[in-house]
């Protein structure tokens, strides 16, 4: 009785936090959507002394920050849990797995330094950059960020896979790479796409490390797959400006609809994640 | 510890020595001599020995815990920590050309569990196939391999739908074909009808009896009525050892060893 009644008063609790959440936001970036109408979302320009505001760039920053987050984490990290579920002896298996479970523990700011300082330098040298803050370090240091995640999760799926569906496969003579490919991926995929899903909230939500990196311009790369410029994101913008925005003016219910947005995005990602969670 | 036995085509009575045994059974197309194997510091497998002819069914008996499944999946590489040696066709197994997966598609091995893939029932039968190409192109081996497994009637109107939708004897039957499709030279079944009805069971009997014409199948079985129906050769195994060897009709007619009479009258097994 006392369980059914606890279970159910943090139910309701909770979900009503997530109503909360959305009304606060919607509530106070109401005025400017009542000013601008919803147009700006596709604005190109952020002017906020002007009165504009473009969420474009911000969002393309986004989206391409953690696009090349992925496009780098994701390969890699399976690749690494392929070798640590598989092929590596116990201990070094333990190691890695100690190591990635020790980076998903340090804090994003610590990545944000490094970011800074080992990161920024070496891209300038190396590619000949005027400035080092790029879309291109966003995704770099937002990939490593993430990395531990993919590569744990995938690691269980993929040690997950029943012992007798590999003897299964050994048995009609299957050799290991074709195994990989055929029975291990197939039947892991489905954990190695929740891992992805989660990361890429990890990424999108990231806002310390980014700022630091990103280099905070609000344009819209030109053209639009240089990464070698800086930009923006939804989150370093919340997090670079919302000490200068006075309460309730429009600039701050702007920076609020930039949370709307990345929490509308966010939601849209979990309900993903629900879905493939429960077709798995 | 083997039974004083006819010699026949069979089967050799008592391999002699590792260099004689093949050099005089020319025909053995497996032999296997003094297989131990110990798994988890315990004794599985002891001094094993036996060996195959060219063609025909050997059914293995014996109580529930003997090392039956053990022995199968030391023949075909599965339990890799076994000593002693087992030839096929004069190859040592351990120095087989290709490695172990060439020498698991000679030596196919149905197990005990029966286990289909997560795909479709054609995708399952041509599981073991090289090349997407040919298993795209694999309709008359799917149907030819189904209808070996006495499947084919059943699914021959949802091939692809999901395996894992078949009933336990229909993934049994299942698991037959895909292990038939890749051609296999030597087969090694473990209780291939222990969850069928009688009449599956009898149809893939059948198809065992047809194989045995060709290749040399060994049978895992619990059913003495069935090893008497599949005829060739008996092997009665105990706590990991092979107590007797005989032909099917002598072995159930006149079983040499008192270990076995008490088996065969009362299903149980006493040999320490
Ligand atoms: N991986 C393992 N580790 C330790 N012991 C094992 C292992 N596999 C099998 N055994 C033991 O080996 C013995 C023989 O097992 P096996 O599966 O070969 O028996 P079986 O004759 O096939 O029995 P059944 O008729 O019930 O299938 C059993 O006592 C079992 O507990
Ligand atoms: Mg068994």
């Amino acid at each position: 009785m006392i369980l059914r009644w606890w279970l159910s008063t943090s139910a309701l609790l909770s979900s009503l936090t997530i109503v909360l959440v959305f009304g606060f936001l919607l509530q106070s970036s109401w005025p400017l959507i009542q000013q601008q109408g919803i147009t700006f979302i596709i604005g190109d320009e952020w002017y906020p002394f002007e009165s504009l505001y473009g969420m474009l760039p911000a969002l393309v920053g986004t989206v391409w920050a953690v696009a090349l987050a992925l496009l780098i984490a994701l390969p890699c990290g399976v690749a690494a849990a392929i070798l640590c579920a598989e092929l590596l002896p116990a201990q070094l298996r333990g190691a890695m797995r100690f190591s990635m479970e020790l980076m998903a523990g340090v804090p994003s700011v610590v990545y944000g330094l490094l970011g800074m300082w080992v990161l920024l330098p070496l891209l300038e040298s190396q590619l000949d950059l005027l400035t080092g803050r790029t879309l291109l370090a966003a995704g770099l240091l937002l990939a490593l960020m993430i990395l531990p995640t993919i590569m744990v999760l995938s690691e269980d799926a993929i040690r997950a896979v029943s012992q007798s569906q590999r003897e299964a496969a050994k048995n009609l003579g299957i050799g290991w790479d074709a195994m990989l490919w055929r029975v291990l991926l197939p039947q892991a995929w489905p954990g190695i796409r929740v891992a992805t899903l989660l990361a890429t909230g990890r990424a999108m939500g990231e806002t310390v490390a980014v700022m630091l990196v990103v280099g905070s311009i609000d344009r819209i790369p030109d053209p639009f797959y240089n990464f070698l410029q800086p930009a923006q994101t939804l989150t370093s913008r919340i997090g670079r400006e919302m000490a200068e925005a006075s309460i309730g003016s429009l600039h701050w219910a702007a920076l609020l609809f930039c949370g709307l947005l990345l929490a509308i995005i966010a939601i849209g990602l979990s309900l993903l994640i629900q879905r493939k969670v429960v077709a798995a | 510890m083997v039974a004083d036995l006819r010699h026949d085509d069979f089967l050799q009575a008592e391999p002699a020595g590792p260099l004689e045994s093949s050099q005089n059974q020319p025909s053995a197309v497996l032999t296997v001599e003094k297989l131990a194997l110990s798994l988890a510091g315990k004794e599985i497998l002891q001094q094993v020995d036996f060996s195959l002819s060219a063609i025909g069914v050997t059914s293995v008996i014996g109580p529930s815990g003997a090392g039956k499944s053990s022995l199968l999946r030391c023949l075909n590489g599965l339990e890799s920590g076994w000593t002693g040696g087992v030839k096929i066709d004069g190859n040592d197994i351990r120095q087989w050309p290709g490695g172990w997966d060439q020498l698991r598609r000679h030596v196919g091995l149905i197990a005990q569990k029966p286990l289909v893939f997560n795909t479709s029932i054609r995708a399952n039968v041509c599981f073991g196939l090289h090349g997407w190409r040919q298993r795209r192109r694999a309709d008359g081996l799917v149907k030819a391999s189904l209808q070996q497994a006495a499947l084919w009637d059943e699914v021959a109107d949802r091939l692809d739908a999901a395996a894992t939708t078949l009933s336990v004897g229909q993934q049994q039957r299942l698991c037959i074909a895909r292990a038939i499709a890749i051609k296999p030279k030597i087969l090694l079944l473990d209780e291939p009808t222990a969850s069928l009805d009688p009449l599956s069971k009898q149809l893939i009997e059948q198809s065992m009896l047809q194989l045995a014409q060709q290749i040399p199948l060994i049978c895992v079985t619990h059913d003495l009525e069935q090893a008497q129906r599949l005829k060739g050769q008996v092997i009665f195994m105990c706590d990991g050892r092979v107590i007797e060897q005989a032909a099917s009709d002598q072995f159930f007619r006149q079983p040499q060893q008192i270990e076995t009479r008490e088996f065969l009258r009362w299903s149980v097994c006493d040999c320490d």
